[in-house]
This record gives structure tokens, C-alpha cells and sequence, in this order.
């Protein structure tokens, strides 16, 4: 595996994490206003997909940046 | 050089990759492989372009590879081969668009048939349907059955490659397409399945949102597929007039070889009806060839020997042999071929911009997806949903949706509406289309930068001698002495100058014999003797015992001969810009002859239709101010540069360029090079020199100024076209986000569906194939049938010499 590709990893790595946060961040605020069981965790579930495909292509870029100095 | 600093070296150098690549459907693919490929450690650039499906690497090699390369692309999901060239290519590139297309409507077929049943069995209970659309049809364990095989058959692809791009850091359309799909038929699915969910229960199925919006999709892509392959025309016509086999002598005998074996310097036999297999010069014979297929013009072209011929070209009248001069790559079919493939797979500023922006869309897209559910979840649904919720356009209510259903369904509409899928296809299209028309009328654009530029210009520079004039002086007047005639003075000019090397002894044995005095000319009924050329004074012999001199008015001063009335005849001439050569025999004025370079036969009517283009015309040349002048005045240009060095052109138009004015540079020679080079758009005429020719941006085949007007034409029509796609590219998925958002929800009560999204979107990619073929029809204003030209000016008074 090339540099390129571990970068990439890396960044869909630290994309779950920050998809991640966000869902349980929605998971708290749905619970806080007494959404049922299926919108709190299809709403994460939806927010969770949503903040991963915005991460991984911001981040990518940032870590090959960084990467080469 | 030591080791290191060799390899040091190596690293440094690129090399070129051209890959054929197969798959691609919008402006993301592009940006996706861009990305990816352009990440890949010693990959220099990557230009990929969407229409023509190629890929062009620089790479440095000894860091990657080739294969890593096309693996990094197959990876993505599209197939990665490197691009063959000539027949090979054609039929490569045919096959794999094929194969796309049949794949695609093999897909289509799949699709759409269960697609129009779903929706059918979806409104089986409203409207007239329940009369003749049996119940069953309507049951959601149905809709199941017919929705499932459309999503994991022909919307597989879209899941397969997300996931690949994702892999590599990439998000395409391909994304935005599967979480539509992916969605819709989720929600469906937990709704056939598991009604108190909460996704508005078993009346809000979707089954036809994710149906139709798989099938839309797909017939988006057959479409593109099918527009990809008609842009490529002008390159397939191209090729298909490469000839296939020659005529050729070789040990005394005429064989039959294929065209691509035959070799420099070898005699080529062509009958009539028969194509000119390579290019040469012909030896032997006579005929009017047809050069329509590369040069535009509408009438066979006469070949006598010491002329050119072109590879592909057609023979009509006369059998003719040829000397092979420039054979295989090196064919003017070859090139031009070449200069269109690198055009087309070129990109232009504004398509550099318009794949910067859809690239940065997607992420966009989905940004704005994410915070339009997040506002529905949370604020939206409590405040305005009401149960009497329609979907747009149809007949079709949401029920008892829960917040996260009603939520999610903008938030996908957002997803595939905001897909702009025809922004990809918008310029490569349209540039494609331009870059052929122009072919077809002997106009190669080398680039897409340089149709973009030349529909920008504000200003023409044409160079003089060669360009706007043929570059060669002919005889404008004769004035004979009392006692001589016109023919008799010509005739002894002629004959003084039979064996002239000097331009302007030459002009006079060209005039004698277009006067039908070549036995004069010849010299063969003359007893020429004591020839001698008399340098900067012009020259002296014996003809028939009679000492004549030819020569200009010093010479005529030394050598006391009293030139009377004649003098104030070659001042007027002079004042004109006319070169003037005085005749005397034995030690008596005969009479003069005035040579001047002629204008070229559309000079003047090029420069009408620039100016009435809007253009300003400017000319630059070394001559003297009067001459440039006098031929500024004849073909009727704002502004004249005279006296300017060669070196000095380039010099000039920046001086253009510094003032504002977007220049062109029209020019044929080498000193014409760093000025076409400087110029933001250089015209090379194609008679030129091989330097003006690789120099310029612009080449025009034929030898004909008119050719200027048509260029910027098309290129101005060919950027007019592209606006206009652009604009129906962005416009529906500018007017609709807002709705697909939910902005009007709070008083319509409406929202967008999925398919609906759907359909705008293959709707806005219909359109934008639609008006780029309207270009098609585009005739140049010059080559328009009921277009009066102007019967050319005869003779322009220009002083032969300097460039």
C-alpha cells in the first residue's frame, strides 16, 4: 500500500469518527425533543452517511497536503 | 554527470499517457479521476475530458507506472486502456461506446417496462386506474418484487461505483444516485415490511420514487453514451478517408501495397476515381484533384507537375505519378487527424471552470441535503407538515409520514435534483461539435483554449506578404516608348531575363507567358549573348545584336540613356507603390514595366466581413510606409504598421495586447513565428511555413483569407453554444432546489418526489444534447450559398522585396 492509499484510509478513518460525533450529536438532540426509536436512530443513521460523504473528500485532500509538507 | 544526477534527471522528465477511458457520465467522473490519478505520487498533470473519454497523464516514470495508472482508474469503476491510434482506435472507441450503449439499454429495458408497472400499481387506486388496473397490482408485496430487481440490477452500478470512488477519497454522481436510490427503496422496504416504523406506514411505499429514478437515470446515461458518440464524428470522417492501399513502382513493376507501407521517396501511381494515397509531389501527368474532403473548397484543384498532392485526396480526371514525400504520422491527413483528436481531448477555461464547479457541487449537494433534513427534522415537520401533503405533479399523497420519512424524502429530492449530471456534457459537447464544423471547412483549431480565445478577439493582425498579397511580384504595367508596342517590349524583358533568378526578372517571364508570348519568354527564337547581371542596377545582353538593358533608373543614368516622358510616368507608378524597370536598346528608351506583389483573390472581402464582424484590422510589415499604405487603402484596413522588423512584429502586438485589444496575428512565415506565438490567438496559413504552422493556434488549409471570418464565427457560435448549455445545464437544478427544498412547502403543501427530480434531470441532459446538435447546421457567413462575393481586386500596388 502507496502513500496515497493510506492517506485516503486515513482520511476515511477520521471521516467515520467525525460521522460518527454528528449521529450520536442527532441521537442526543432527536432525544431531547422525544422522537420515536425510528426517527432518532434512521435520522443518525441518515446524518451519519451524509456527514461521512461530506468529510471524506475535505479531508483526503487536507491529509495529502500535509503529507507532503 | 554523476549517477545520482541521472536519476535525479529521470525523475524530473514526464512522459505522456493517452488512455481510452470508458464509463465516464458527468462532470464528477472527470473530477473523480482527476483527483484520484492527480494524487498518485509522480503523476505531473491529468487532464481528462468527459466527451471524448480520454485521459491525458503526465507522469513521471520512475515513480509510477502505466499499469498503477490504469489500475488507479479500473478502481474508480471505468475501464482504463491506452489509446490506441488511427483504425484501431476508431474501432476500439466504437466498440466501447457500443458496448455502453447496449449495456445501458439493455438496462433500459429492464428498467422502464417494471418501472411504468410499479407506478401504475402505485396509483391502481386513484383516478381512472382502479377501473382496469386490478388491485393485486397496487399490493406492496408486489411493488417489492418488481422494485427489487430494478435496484440491484441496473442500479447496481451506481452502489458499485460510490463505493469505489469512496475508496479512493472520491464522491461522483454515482453517490448521489445510490443514496437516492438506496433511500427511496429503504424507506419502502421498512414500510412493506415494518409499517409502524414510523416512514408514514404501509401507504407511503416509494416503490415508483425508486423505480422511476433508477430508470431516469438510466435513460440520462443512454443518452449521454449516444452524444458521446456522435461528437466523435469529425474525427471518424476523417479517418475514413486514410486510403487503404497504393500503387506503387518498385523493381520496375507497379504493385499494389498497403498505404501505410509506402516509404519516402517512392513512385506512386494514381489512376482517376482513385484516392492520392500519402502526400508528394507530382512527377508526372495531369489532373484536377478533389481536395474538398480536407480543404473545403468546392471545385477539383488543377496538378500539373512540381505540384503538391495530399494523402486522401481524390483523383478525378487524369492518371498521374507522384513522388512520395511524406508518408505514415507525417501525412497532412495524419496531422490534421491528430491536431482534432488533441483539440477535442483538450479543455477549455471555461470548461476547466465548469467541471471546478460540478466537482465542488457534489460536496455542495450533499451539504445542503444534510442541513435541509436536519431543518425538516427539527423544525420543519412540528411546524408546517399537513397530512394532505401531495408530491408535485401528481395525484399522490404522503399519509401519516413520520418526521424522519418527510425528512428524508426532501433531503433525497435535494440529492437528485441538485445532480448536474448536463454541466459534464455542456462544453466538451459543444466544443467537440465546433472543432469538427470548423475541420470540415479547412479550419483546425489546435486546441479548445484557442476556440474560447479567438471567439474573444477585438482585433486581426495580418502579416503582408504572403498572407493578405500572394507573396509573389507580377507585371502591373507596360508603357512602351513611341515606335515599341506593349508585346514587343515584354517579349525583349522576357527574353533578357529567360535565365533570372531575381524575383522581379522572374515576375517579367511569368507576365510574358500568361500573355501568350512564351516563345519570346523562352528565348528560344532570340540570339542572346554577353549576359550580365549588374548588382543594385539590374542587368544588360545581346539580344539578336542589340545591346538591351533592364534596369532601374541609376542604371539607366550611368549609362546616359535620356528616359524623356517615361520619367514622369515612373514617378506616378512609384507614388503607387510600384516597382518600376526601365528598357533600353542600344543606348534608346524603350519603355518600362512596373511589377508589384498582387492581392490575394479575398483579401478585401475578408477584411468587409471582419469589420462588419465588429473587428478591427490592422496590418504589419517590413515594407515602406507608402507601399503599406497603398495596400492598407486597397483592402480597406483602420490601421497600417510599416517599416516594423521582423523581430519588432512580435513586439507590436503586445503592444496590442497592453492596450487592452485581444489580438489574432494572421501570418504564413517564419518571421511571422514569435508573433503568432505572442498573439492571444495565431492564425497559420496553411501554404506557409511548417514553423508559422506549428507555431500558430489556429490553422487555416486552404489559402484563402475568408477562412479567417469563418474561424472566429465558429468559434464564436461554438462559445455562444456552450453558454447556452451551460445555462440549461444549471438552470433547472437552479430554479428547482428551492422547491425540492421544501422553501414553498409552508404554503403549497407540496413536495418534490424523487422521480419527479428524476426526470428534470434527464430533461435538462435531453436539452443540452438537443442544442449542441443544432450546430451542426451552422454555415460560416463567407460559405453561405447566397452569399455575393465580390470579384476580386486585380492588382494592389506593392513594392516586391521586403516581407
Amino acid at each position: 500500500m502507496h502513500g496515497s492509499q493510506r492517506t485516503v484510509r486515513l482520511a476515511g478513518l477520521l471521516g467515520l469518527a467525525v460521522a460518527g460525533a454528528s449521529a450520536a450529536l442527532f441521537i442526543v438532540a432527536a432525544g431531547a425533543e422525544s422522537h420515536t426509536g425510528v426517527a432518532r436512530y434512521g435520522g443518525a443513521a441518515w446524518v451519519f452517511l451524509l456527514a461521512w460523504i461530506i468529510t471524506m473528500p475535505v479531508l483526503a485532500p487536507w491529509l495529502k497536503g500535509r503529507a507532503r509538507g | 554527470m554523476t549517477t545520482d544526477a541521472h536519476t535525479a534527471t529521470a525523475l524530473q522528465e514526464t512522459t505522456e499517457l493517452r488512455l481510452q477511458v470508458a464509463g465516464m457520465s458527468c462532470a464528477s467522473c472527470v473530477a473523480g479521476i482527476e483527483t484520484a490519478v492527480g494524487g498518485l505520487p509522480g503523476v505531473a498533470s491529468v487532464t481528462v475530458n468527459l466527451a471524448t473519454g480520454t485521459a491525458l497523464v503526465g507522469y513521471r516514470p520512475g515513480v509510477t507506472t502505466p499499469a498503477q495508472i490504469k489500475h488507479t482508474i479500473r478502481d474508480l469503476g471505468y475501464e482504463a486502456a491506452e489509446k490506441l491510434e488511427g483504425v484501431a482506435a476508431l474501432d476500439r472507441e466504437r466498440e466501447a461506446r457500443q458496448r455502453e450503449i447496449r449495456r445501458q439499454a439493455a438496462w433500459m429495458l429492464v428498467a422502464w417496462p417494471l418501472a411504468l408497472i410499479v407506478m401504475v400499481g402505485t396509483f391502481q387506486e386513484i383516478w381512472v386506474f382502479p377501473t382496469f388496473v386490478p388491485a393485486w397490482m397496487g399490493h406492496r408485496y408486489f411493488l417489492f418484487a418488481l422494485t427489487t430487481p430494478i435496484v440491484l440490477g441496473p442500479g447496481l452500478q451506481f452502489f458499485v461505483n460510490s463505493f469505489r470512488g469512496l475508496r479512493h477519497g472520491v464522491t461522483d454522481m454515482n453517490l448521489l444516485y445510490a443514496t437516492g436510490i438506496g433511500a427511496a427503496y429503504l424507506i419502502a422496504v421498512i414500510n412493506t415490511f415494518w409499517p409502524a416504523a414510523g416512514f408514514g406506514g404501509p401507504e407511503a411505499t416509494f416503490y415508483e420514487a425508486a423505480a422511476l429514478l433508477t430508470a431516469f437515470i438510466i435513460l440520462g446515461r443512454y443518452l449521454e453514451a449516444l452524444t458521446r458518440g456522435r461528437a466523435s464524428e469529425a474525427i471518424r470522417k476523417l479517418m475514413r478517408l486514410q486510403p487503404k492501399t497504393a500503387r506503387v513502382w518498385r523493381a520496375g513493376a507497379e504493385v499494389e501495397v498497403p498505404a501505410d507501407e509506402v516509404e519516402v521517396g517512392e513512385l506512386v501511381t494514381v489512376r482517376p476515381g482513385e484516392q492520392v494515397p500519402v502526400d508528394g509531389i507530382l512527377m508526372q501527368g495531369y489532373s484536377a484533384v478533389d481536395q474538398s474532403m480536407l480543404t473545403g473548397e468546392s471545385m477539383p484543384v488543377d496538378k500539373r507537375v512540381g505540384d503538391q498532392v495530399i494523402g486522401g485526396t481524390l483523383n478525378k480526371t487524369g492518371a498521374f505519378q507522384f513522388e512520395a514525400t511524406k508518408v505514415g504520422r507525417d501525412t497532412a491527413l495524419a496531422q490534421i487527424i491528430k491536431l482534432v483528436e488533441d483539440a477535442q481531448a483538450s479543455k477549455a477555461p471555461i470548461q476547466k471552470l465548469a467541471d471546478l464547479v460540478a466537482g465542488r457541487f457534489i460536496f455542495w449537494v450533499h451539504v445542503l441535503s444534510l442541513a435541509v433534513f436536519l431543518f425538516w427534522f427539527f423544525l420543519g415537520y412540528a411546524r408546517f407538515f399537513d397530512p394532505a401533503t401531495r408530491l408535485m405533479l401528481t395525484p399522490y399523497g404522503l399519509g401519516e409520514i413520520g418526521v424522519f420519512g418527510f425528512a428524508m424524502l426532501i433531503s433525497v429530492a435535494v440529492l437528485v435534483i441538485s445532480c448536474p449530471c448536463a454541466v459534464g456534457m455542456a462544453t466538451p459537447s459543444a466544443m467537440m461539435a465546433g472543432t469538427g464544423k470548423a475541420a470540415e471547412h479547412g479550419i483546425l483549431f489546435k486546441s479548445a483554449d484557442a476556440i474560447e480565445s479567438s471567439s474573444k478577439l477585438t482585433t486581426l493582425v495580418f502579416d503582408k506578404t504572403g498572407t493578405l498579397t500572394r507573396g509573389e511580384p507580377s507585371v502591373t504595367d507596360i508603357r512602351p516608348a513611341p515606335a515599341w508596342t506593349e508585346s514587343d517590349l515584354l517579349a525583349l524583358a522576357a527574353t533578357v531575363e529567360t535565365n533570372s533568378e531575381h524575383p522581379l526578372g522572374e515576375a517579367i517571364v511569368r507576365g510574358a507567358r500568361d500573355r501568350g508570348l512564351s516563345g519570346a519568354a523562352s528565348g528560344a527564337t532570340a540570339d542572346i549573348a554577353g549576359f550580365a547581371a549588374l548588382p543594385g542596377l539590374g542587368v544588360e545582353a545581346q539580344v539578336n545584336g542589340r545591346g538591351i538593358l533592364l534596369g532601374n533608373r541609376r542604371l539607366m543614368q550611368e549609362r546616359r540613356v535620356s528616359l524623356g516622358p517615361l520619367e514622369r510616368e515612373a514617378e506616378a507608378l512609384e507614388l503607387d507603390g510600384k516597382t518600376v524597370m526601365f528598357i533600353a536598346s542600344d543606348g534608346l528608351a524603350a519603355g518600362l514595366i512596373a511589377v508589384a506583389d498582387t492581392l490575394k483573390e479575398h483579401s478585401a472581402d475578408a477584411v468587409r466581413i471582419l469589420h462588419q464582424l465588429g473587428l478591427e484590422t490592422v496590418m504589419i510589415t517590413g515594407d515602406n510606409r507608402r507601399t503599406a499604405e497603398a495596400i492598407g487603402r486597397q483592402v480597406g484596413l483602420d490601421r497600417v504598421l510599416a517599416e516594423v522588423l521582423p523581430e519588432d512584429k512580435a513586439r507590436e502586438v503586445q503592444a496590442l495586447q497592453e492596450r487592452g485589444r485581444r489580438v489574432a496575428m494572421v501570418g504564413d512565415g517564419i518571421n511571422d513565428a514569435p508573433a503568432l506565438a505572442q498573439a492571444d490567438v495565431g492564425m497559420a496559413i496553411g501554404t506557409g511555413t511548417d514553423v508559422a504552422k506549428e507555431t500558430g493556434h489556429v490553422i487555416l488549409i486552404k489559402d484563402d483569407l475568408r477562412d479567417v471570418v469563418s474561424a472566429i464565427e465558429v468559434a464564436r457560435a461554438t462559445m455562444g453554444k456552450v453558454r447556452q448549455n451551460l445555462f440549461w445545464a444549471f438552470i433547472y437544478n437552479t430554479i428547482t432546489i428551492p422547491f425540492a427544498a421544501g422553501l414553498l412547502y409552508p404554503w403549497s403543501r407540496q413536495v418534490v418526489s424523487p422521480e419527479l427530480a428524476a426526470f428534470l434531470m434527464a430533461i435538462s441532459s435531453l436539452t443540452v444534447t438537443m442544442n449542441t446538435t443544432l450546430l451542426k447546421r451552422f454555415v460560416p457567413s463567407p460559405r453561405k450559398p447566397d452569399r455575393v462575393v465580390k470579384p476580386p481586386q486585380t492588382l494592389a500596388p506593392v513594392a516586391g522585396g521586403a516581407p
